[in-house]
């Protein structure tokens, strides 16, 4: 509430309204899409970047300099939220600005609310949408091309990444500002954005599963030899002439399963399975148990369970 | 890109493995037998690399185009591959490098690693080095360990920033509050990721071309490694992605895909596969209703 209003006396009809335009509101939207985590720190996390987003809406509904400095401090506090998505709250929060600016009842407290109450839910759910489903989907789809020698592969997911997500910040930015907080939460509860993710969790899955085959790469080539009688030896390859028969491509699938079994239901850290698999890779390679009585031609035994190609047929004795 | 956790014992142990690895290829580096290299960085290409990488971190392109375009080695790779005149193998690379980081969530939980840094930086030692990509996933993934470094320095000093904000709010000054927010970390944000970065490929190239001819003629076993590695981190990444995916009524839909790719052999065409996704996707939801999937357990 502004001094001079109070000083004319007047009741909240009188008062001049001031309300904000759309182009406001886009500025915001702007400022917020660049700058929220040009000062990412773990003190306020994306804290100045929410005041910085409110720079315009707060120049232009407030004059009076004691009002101007409390909701700067206001919007200076610790702050959160997955950027995109999370831009509904800063459109709710832009819209209790303006009501508050314009004599409603609506205290700090209204707004800390919001943005501290909202900013958990939708960083899980602007998560699992930007990073844990497009992202990866459209990075799929890119790096299957690449990895062909197809340049236009990280082109396509450029464009169509920053697409996709400037679209849907702007989205949800003005479906908050024009709904406000109670329709932010009608939006939540309403369903449609599970639809949406669910829909995305089968393309997703799709595409995760053509990457499996394509990238991850377990070999067996564990070799017997059967005496067949008469000098001749038999040539039995377990993943040839036993897996791959009854299943193709079962080792890379079985691997990426036991990963994903061991990340989330044994809860091992990703980054004791990066040092053990290259920890397991190095030894696999290592040629400690070569030489020349090397019973599969290998240069070590244990290279044999990944690498078909240097197990080639065993030197012929000379 | 919301909370963020402190490194684990793990993480330490990990950048100390790196560390000792990219310490034995320098120490190594000098002994070998010199080859043409494949590609030679000048300080220009380094330095552009260097300029790649702090655009990644910056808000400069969108914001968006930053955390969500040049932060992917996918992306970094076409770049640096055009910096240095090829820009295919580039793109390989980054794309190979991309897979360990295509469940990357910067979020609690996920691996403490700087994509970013990986796909600049470690595509263009790999260049450099003239190794395939899939030997290039484990150069990546070291250096990306390495540039933690630079985020964790990055979030701690920022906070300083803030308080900076706090003067300017207590003056009622709005201009001064948003520029605070840019002005200061981004001057300092350059100087952290813009130099080490540029060092890096420049001083670098030279020492991974040594350590690799290096090692193909002394102990070509840990190239082999390399590429033994190469096949399996992968499952990393797709494993990390899967934890947000596959769940609930949607993962047979894991299952059709890959199968979908053994049975049509060597040549998966990805976008193909897409299209048949996006085409079960409608009718799953259509027919089946959203229920079973539900969005928590996404512990972000």
């Amino acid at each position: 509430m502004s001094t001079e209003m109070m000083g004319m006396g007047g009741g909240p009809d009188e008062r001049q309204k001031v309300s904000l335009t759309r182009g406001d509101v886009q500025r915001s939207f702007w400022l917020w899409t660049f700058f929220s985590h040009a000062n990412y720190n773990y003190e306020r996390l994306q804290g100045t970047a929410f005041a910085q987003a409110m720079a315009p809406i707060i120049r232009k509904l407030y004059k009076d300099p004691e009002d101007i400095k409390a909701a700067l401090k206001r919007h200076l506090v610790f702050f959160n939220t997955e950027p995109n998505v999370g831009g509904i709250i800063h459109g709710a929060v832009i819209a209790m600005e303006e009501q508050r600016a314009n004599g409603a009842p609506i205290d700090d407290d209204a707004i800390n609310s919001v943005k501290s109450g909202l900013m958990g839910p939708l960083a899980g759910i602007g998560d699992s949408i930007s990073q844990g489903t497009i992202t990866p989907i459209l990075l799929s789809v890119g790096i299957g091309l690449a990895a062909a020698g197809n340049i236009l592969g990280p082109v396509l997911y450029l464009v169509a990444e920053v697409g996709i997500m400037v679209a849907l910040a702007y989205f949800f930015w003005m479906q908050g500002y024009d709904r406000g907080r109670a329709g932010v939460i009608d939006l939540l509860k309403s369903g449609a954005l599970d639809r949406y993710l669910t829909g995305a969790g089968v393309l997703g899955n799709m595409v995760m599963g053509a990457l499996t085959f394509q990238f991850v790469h377990v070999y067996l080539t564990l070799h017997f030899g059967f005496d067949v009688g008469g000098g001749q030896v038999k040539d039995f390859d377990v993943m040839r002439d036993l897996l791959n028969p009854i299943v193709p491509g079962l080792l890379p699938l079985g691997f990426t399963l036991l990963t994903w079994w061991l990340l989330t239901r044994r809860r091992v850290s990703a980054i004791w399975l990066l040092v053990v698999f290259i920890v397991v890779a190095m030894v696999g390679a290592f040629p400690i148990f070569a030489g020349p009585d090397t019973p599969f031609g290998c240069e070590s035994i244990l290279n044999a369970f990944f690498q078909p190609e240097t197990c080639v047929a065993a030197p012929p004795a000379s | 890109m919301t909370r963020v956790h402190d490194p684990g014992r793990a993480t330490k142990l990990a950048a100390l493995v790196s560390v000792a690895v990219l310490g034995s290829l320098v120490l190594a580096g000098p002994v070998l037998a010199q080859e043409t290299p494949t590609v030679t960085a000048g300080l220009l290409q380094a330095a552009l690399v260097g300029l790649g990488y702090y655009l990644s971190n910056s808000p400069w392109i969108l914001g968006i185009g930053g955390f969500f375009g040049l932060y992917r080695p996918l992306v970094a790779g076409l770049f640096v591959g055009i910096i240095f005149g090829d820009p295919v193998r580039g793109a390989q690379i980054g794309a190979a490098i991309n897979l360990l980081y295509i469940g990357f969530i910067s979020a609690g939980g996920s691996i403490p690693a700087d994509p970013s840094v990986a796909g600049w930086v470690g595509t263009a030692l790999a260049l450099a080095g003239g190794l395939s990509a899939e030997q290039g996933i484990a150069l990546g993934v070291a250096v990306g360990l390495l540039g933690t470094i630079i985020f964790f320095t990055r979030m701690s000093v920022d906070a300083v920033f803030a308080h900076w904000a706090d003067a300017r709010a207590e003056q009622g000054d709005i201009s001064g509050v948003a520029r605070m927010n840019w002005l200061p970390p981004q001057i300092f944000l350059f100087i952290i990721s813009f130099f080490p970065a540029t060092i890096a490929v420049y001083a670098g190239a030279p020492v991974v071309q040594d350590a690799i001819n290096n090692l193909q003629a002394n102990a070509p076993w840990v190239l082999k490694g390399f590429e033994i590695a190469g096949g399996l981190l992968p499952a990393i990444g797709i494993a990390l992605n899967m934890r947000f995916i596959f769940r609930g009524s949607v993962i047979p839909y894991f299952f059709i895909g890959y199968f979908v790719s053994v049975l049509s052999g060597g040549g998966v065409n990805i976008v193909a596969v897409a299209i048949l996704g996006a085409a079960l996707a409608v009718l799953h939801v259509t027919f089946l209703g959203t229920r079973p999937m539900e969005p928590k357990g996404a512990e972000a």
